[in-house]
């Protein structure tokens, strides 16, 4: 068995003072709420506000997920909800396109429309939670139009509205995708981000480091490639859309997966929470304080959720978990036990929001902030994490940013260089998997859990919905819409589609109509897969 | 005598699956035991899979599946009867719930491995049950 970090960094049989030589307590850590808050940003820290303890819900319709969600509320959901998109969403095609209407409803929400929010949040508070859709670059700007049209027809208050509804543009290359270029997925997450941004809307954009380091990438890698996305990201908010810093701050979270290197998964968190603070401080020259803290989302890490003996799995989200907490995170959501076999089921919902209340309300670990600091180990693995990062980072920049590293291949080279390790380190019984190449018992054996079931005709049902309700729409208020959308986006880059979307999104025009008509003007299929003819005629 | 071409196997994923991790380590496996891998990548539908298989003449497809498009493995299957390549193999690999492991052979899959299967199974199933067309 490997004695080393997941970045491959040898660990010793002990730690003392001698590996944290010239570590300065006020400049490297500080007391939690201060500079450069490796120990978090709260005196109080969980005393004060306890993390979002969500469940990611979406699967099937609308409607299912609304009463999925409903449920998740009454099994012990506090602070905030979150839905993740369905494999049509995330291109985005609608669900009546005829590769949509195999997969409509896969994997999460189908929200190709306003109509499909509407069922998604009825008798749902929209303030006094957060909430938080995940999808793609591609989906992102339906996602907050969705928030704006429903504020308004339903006379809520959008300052009130707090979460995220938008995305960063690099998913594409972690495999975790929508099918859009990447000039086009830069352009919609800025023209959403800086929308938002001044209209003072409290909606976030996930930074997901999370994505990356499932595909494979160890943690010096998601580091280093989560600060350069930040970097470029702000950068360009910044400079191209001429957004004050302070105002950019306030909108990316970052996403980071968990996993079960309990010691090193802590270290991470502390040593982004320094990393962004610098970045923050002494590049972008924040004023404010609340510009250094990002705020830090967990998803417990999926891939470590192995087929076998799928109970074990809840061990490893408990392990997760704590970890989570300890490194002080705002909100955490679980990879499930069953997460190597489908969707979560009702079963592995409970279990995994009841391991966050056992670890909440059991362990004491909201008594205290940051308990770790001051530990030898985990002070030199906060170091190392970041040194190691920054060498990564370092290289990303001098290849001109993270666009540049991406358009070049080494991005995609280094996450699948890290998918193959990660396999052979399994496979030569280096990293121990139990279950897996420990303690292996025959499949006959293997313990029996509920399977949530997803049938093909659920995607048709959804798909004929989409259909049939696609005609009973005033066509000619949406074709208006689209026309100036078609017309905005023949402009400068820089011009934002953002009110032509939201005009669009009223007059429930559909994500693959909006997306579409972007990319007919910008000289691209109407449909990404060439399988559909534009419905509109703009000459 | 000719030389044996080498075995030939197309790893894909299928539908709007693009989870592809699955697909890049298999197709590392299999290049590393000598076999020939033609990688389609994400984003292929079951007719463009078996359009490949036809034009680069391989002995075996294996579709790399994250979650329930299983409707498409059996569309592949059905267009293979419907070219007669019906000696290509279709073996599958990932995330696959047991219930639907049992409904994939009956349609026609010849195998199915689960998360974790050792490198060494992938190949020797597929050096031992290739067939080749006459």
């Amino acid at each position: 068995m490997k004695r080393e970090t997941d970045y491959g960094n040898p660990i010793k049989m002990f730690y003392g003072p001698q590996d944290i030589e010239g570590l300065d307590y006020e400049r490297d850590l500080a007391d939690p709420g201060i500079y450069p808050y490796t120990r978090g940003y709260y005196p109080k820290g969980y005393r004060g506000r306890l993390w979002t303890q969500r469940m990611t819900a979406g699967l099937g319709s609308s409607i299912e997920t609304n009463k999925v969600l409903k449920k998740y509320r009454k099994m012990g959901e506090r602070g905030g909800m979150c839905v993740i998109c369905d494999r049509t969403f995330a291109m985005p095609i609608d669900a009546d396109h005829p590769i949509g209407r195999k997969e409509a409803g896969v994997l999460g929400w189908p929200g190709g429309s306003l109509l499909e929010f509407e069922e998604l949040m009825d008798g749902i508070p929209m303030t006094g939670q957060s909430v938080t859709l995940l999808s793609t670059c591609g989906s992102a700007p339906l996602q907050l139009a969705y928030i704006v049209a429903y504020a308004e027809k339903n006379g809520v208050d959008l300052s009130e509205i707090h979460g995220a509804a938008m995305s960063y543009p690099f998913a594409n290359c972690f495999g975790q995708s929508d099918c859009q270029p990447l000039d086009l997925n830069v352009k919609l997450f800025l023209d959403s981000s800086e929308y938002a941004i001044r209209n003072k809307i409290k909606m976030r954009s996930t930074i997901i480091s999370q994505h990356f380091r499932e595909a494979g990438a160890n943690n010096a890698q998601a580091l280093a490639v989560e600060m350069a996305m930040l970097n470029q990201l702000c950068g360009l908010l910044v400079n191209e859309r001429g957004l004050d810093f302070d105002d950019v701050a306030m909108l990316p979270y970052e996403l980071v997966s968990i996993g079960t290197r309990f010691f090193e998964e802590i270290a991470k968190i502390r040593a982004f929470r320094r990393m962004w603070a610098k970045l923050a401080k002494e590049k972008f020259k924040a004023k404010k304080d609340r510009s250094c803290q990002m705020v830090i989302a967990v998803h417990t890490s999926g891939r470590t959720m192995t087929y076998q003996q799928p109970l074990n799995n809840i061990v490893r989200a408990t392990i997760q978990t704590l970890a989570g907490a300890i490194g002080g995170c705002s909100a955490i959501d679980n990879a499930t036990m069953d997460n190597a076999h489908a969707e979560p089921s009702a079963l592995a919902a409970r279990m995994s929001l009841n391991t966050q209340h056992i670890v909440a309300d059991e362990t004491g670990v909201t008594d205290v902030v940051d308990p770790m600091a001051g530990s030898y180990f985990v002070e030199y693995l906060t170091n190392k994490v970041e040194e190691e990062a920054y060498k990564i980072w370092n290289r990303i920049e001098e290849m001109g940013g993270m666009i540049a590293a991406v358009e070049s291949g080494y991005i995609k080279d280094m996450v699948e260089e890290a998918m193959r390790e990660r396999h052979r380190e399994v496979e030569s019984g280096d990293r121990v998997i139990i279950g897996v190449n420990k303690l292996v018992i025959p499949p006959e054996e293997d313990f029996e859990i509920p399977i949530q079931e997803v049938k093909p005709e659920d995607s048709e049902k959804i798909a004929r919905r989409m259909e049939e309700w696609k005609k009973t729409r005033n066509m000619g208020l949406i074709k208006e819409c689209l026309s100036q959308l078609y017309e905005d986006s023949g402009k400068d880059d820089k011009y934002n589609l953002m009110p032509s979307i939201i005009e669009a999104v009223k007059a429930y025009a559909t994500a693959a109509e909006v997306v579409g008509v972007i990319r007919k003007a910008r000289g691209l299929s109407y449909d990404p897969f060439n399988m559909i003819e534009c419905p509109f005629n703009f000459d | 005598m000719e030389k044996r071409k080498p075995i030939k196997v197309i790893v894909s994923m299928i539908g709007l699956d693009d989870h592809s991790v699955g697909g890049v380590v298999v197709s590392s496996i299999l290049r590393n035991a000598g076999i020939e891998v033609v990688y389609l990548g994400t984003y292929q539908m079951p007719a463009m899979i078996v359009q490949a298989a036809i034009q680069e003449d391989v002995d075996v497809i294996g579709i790399s599946s994250h979650a329930s498009n299983y409707a498409q493995i059996e569309e592949v299957i059905d267009l293979l009867r419907k070219n007669k390549m019906d000696h290509v193999l279709v073996i599958c690999g990932g995330t696959i719930p047991k219930k639907q492991i049992a409904m994939l052979k009956e349609k026609g899959v010849t195998e199915v491995f689960t998360p974790q299967t050792s490198s060494e199974s992938i190949v020797n199933y597929i050096v031992s049950n290739v067939r080749r067309a006459n």
